[in-house]
């Protein structure tokens, strides 16, 4: 839990001091939504360590903004539009410009459901190519499963999908005003709907959930397209790393290491339980590498082997 | 008076077991019309695991692909001649009808379901003799039948894998099939994918069935049917699935050990 912990130097030891006060306070009041800048006018929210069932399982994924001189980018919105609001509220707080963008890292829940919170004329919403096709799949999951997390009475015009879409392996930029971001939408990884963020003037990439940090990578996506995708990724000149989940830092491929280990040890392990005829069940029993340490690994970690199991012996 | 006190505290966890299924729930869900239907008034027995169990994940590591073992104990291996598996609260409850034929001694039979949602999920089993024996297991679960295809869709319609365990007691049955369960989204149209499934899963050893399953939208993405036996497998076996609509018969035929792949 981050929450009470504290690490590394900085910027990062400001985050974890917001945190911890966040911990200690009631909900509702401004300093529960403490957001932290991490380089200069790019600001974030971090997520709690919660599991999807959890209360306050609306607040779990990184969340921010990036102020340009022209205009806000948010990006990612939260997991309901009392979050949404939230996050506007932050920005509000810290300038009277436009928020002309919103940009959602994928299709999860955790990310989206904020989106109604910042429907405006001049706003456009912005995600992966497959956004739109994933939103429409998850809607009445949603509905069924997270009505409570929308503004009553909850209906499907609340889950705001795409007005512009970036296609798969093509980058979009956006101009704020004095900065522009690098919008890069990735084959099918985390899930089928991943894109990163990349603040060219503080060098600051937004993995979304392509990156967790201490919480356990969850798949929706495919193992080997995700492998891929940190491969690649490894190579972006980022100064400063915002992931999904967990706290942000300084040095990319450091950052990436753990889950590349997570998720090639599931890889190679799975084959093997796969080569030597091992069912389903057997492979969720036998494969558990490298547990110590991750959050949230017995809600995660099973239905990664069910995923990852399902893909490979296809192969 | 402590015995009292066991019998009302025995009562408080009934009512509360009550309530919970209340609302949770029904206790027995479709099977409390089913029973009758497929087995009358005949007695069912539902105790120990000797002869028979059931395992499945309290919570599925994935409703859409949710691993439901059936084993029998060494008094039923080999005797019985039918397994229902009945998903409760699924939409199709009755996810197979397995029709066994002797001088095949299966002694556990693995499938991969799609759950719904929180059921009780059980395995009826008929020996030759007329004997009935019922195992059940709870799975909590969510949105099984609705889930979106999973990363492995796609590849070959109809490409059967054989995957024998490492000591050939065992052999897994994949079918490459998309098993669209009918409450699936297709996300271009927003519409519902039509009902598209594997009917019907036959194994034959020397011309001669082995194993009949009745199927349907209850079984996973890539159906999968594994099973165990004590005896050796077959020298050879031959799969035939059946597909609805089409009513295409896909077919493959698995060498003995060694011999992996059709």
């Amino acid at each position: 839990m981050y929450c009470g912990q504290q690490r590394r130097l900085g910027w990062h030891t400001a985050l974890a001091a917001l945190a911890a006060l966040s911990c200690a306070l009631p909900a509702h009041t401004a300093a529960d939504f403490p957001v932290a800048e991490v380089a200069p006018g790019v600001f974030v929210h971090l997520g709690k360590p919660l599991a999807l069932e959890a209360a306050g399982h609306d607040d779990i994924a990184n969340l921010g903004f990036i102020i340009g001189s022209r205009c806000v980018a948010v990006i990612d919105t939260g997991g309901s539009v009392r979050i949404g609001r939230a996050l506007r509220g932050a920005i509000r707080a810290r300038t009277t410009l436009p928020v002309c963008y919103v940009i959602n890292t994928h299709v999860h829940v955790d990310h989206v459901l904020g989106n109604a919170a910042f429907q405006a004329p001049a706003t456009r919403f912005i995600g992966h190519a497959q956004l739109a096709a994933a939103l429409s799949q998850s809607r009445e999951f949603f509905l069924k499963n997270y009505a409570g997390d929308l503004d009553a009475p909850p209906g499907p015009q609340q889950i705001i999908g795409p007005d512009t879409m970036v296609a798969i392996d093509t980058d979009l930029e956006l101009d704020l005003g004095a900065r522009h971001l690098h919008l890069r939408a990735w084959p099918k990884a985390h899930t089928d709907s991943d894109l990163t963020v990349f603040d060219d003037s503080t060098a600051t990439l937004w993995t979304g959930d392509l990156l967790f940090v201490q919480r356990t990578p969850a798949l929706d996506g495919s193992i080997k397209g995700w492998l891929a995708a940190l491969e690649r990724m490894s190579a972006v000149p980022a100064k400063h790393v915002v992931p999904g989940h967990g706290p942000p830092s300084g040095d990319l491929p450091a950052a990436l290491e753990p889950q590349r280990r997570y998720l090639q040890a599931l890889l190679v392990g799975l084959r093997q339980e796969i080569a030597d005829g091992k069912p389903l069940q057997a492979a969720i029993r036998e494969i558990n590498p490298e547990h110590s340490g991750w959050l949230l690994w017995d809600e995660t970690h099973p239905r990664n082997v069910a995923r990852v199991y399902q893909e490979l012996e296809w192969e | 008076m402590s015995r009292f006190w066991n019998m009302l505290s025995a009562l408080l966890v009934l009512s509360a077991t009550a309530a919970l299924a209340d609302t949770e729930a029904p206790v027995n869900g479709a099977w409390q019309n089913m029973r009758g239907h497929l087995y009358g008034t005949r007695d069912i027995g539902e105790m120990g695991d000797e002869l028979m169990s059931i395992e499945a994940p309290a919570s599925t590591p994935d409703p859409a692909a949710t691993p439901i073992v059936v084993r029998f104990g060494k008094d039923l291996a080999g005797k019985v001649k039918q397994v229902r598996v009945i998903i409760d609260n699924n939409p199709s409850p009755l996810a197979t009808t397995m029709n066994l034929e002797a001088g095949l001694p299966v002694d556990e039979i693995d499938l991969r379901v799609r759950i719904d949602r929180f059921t009780s999920v059980r395995a009826i089993a008929e020996t030759r003799d007329g004997h009935l024996e019922m195992r059940s297991a709870w799975v909590n679960a969510s949105g099984g039948c609705s889930a979106p295809p999973s990363a492995a869709q796609g590849g070959t319609l109809g490409e059967i894998r054989f995957r024998p365990s490492s000591d050939e007691s065992a052999l897994q049955i994949s079918i490459r099939h998309p098993n669209n369960s009918g409450f699936q989204i297709d996300p271009r149209s927003g519409d519902p994918i039509p009902p598209h499934f594997i009917s019907r899963i036959r194994l034959l050893a020397n011309g001669q069935t082995v194993l009949d399953a009745e199927t349907g939208i209850s079984l996973s993405e890539n159906p999968t049917l594994r099973i165990a036996t004590r005896g050796p497998l077959p020298a050879s076996l031959t799969v035939e699935a059946t597909d609805i609509p089409s009513q295409a018969l896909y077919s493959a035929t698995w060498n003995g050990p060694g011999s992996a792949h059709p």
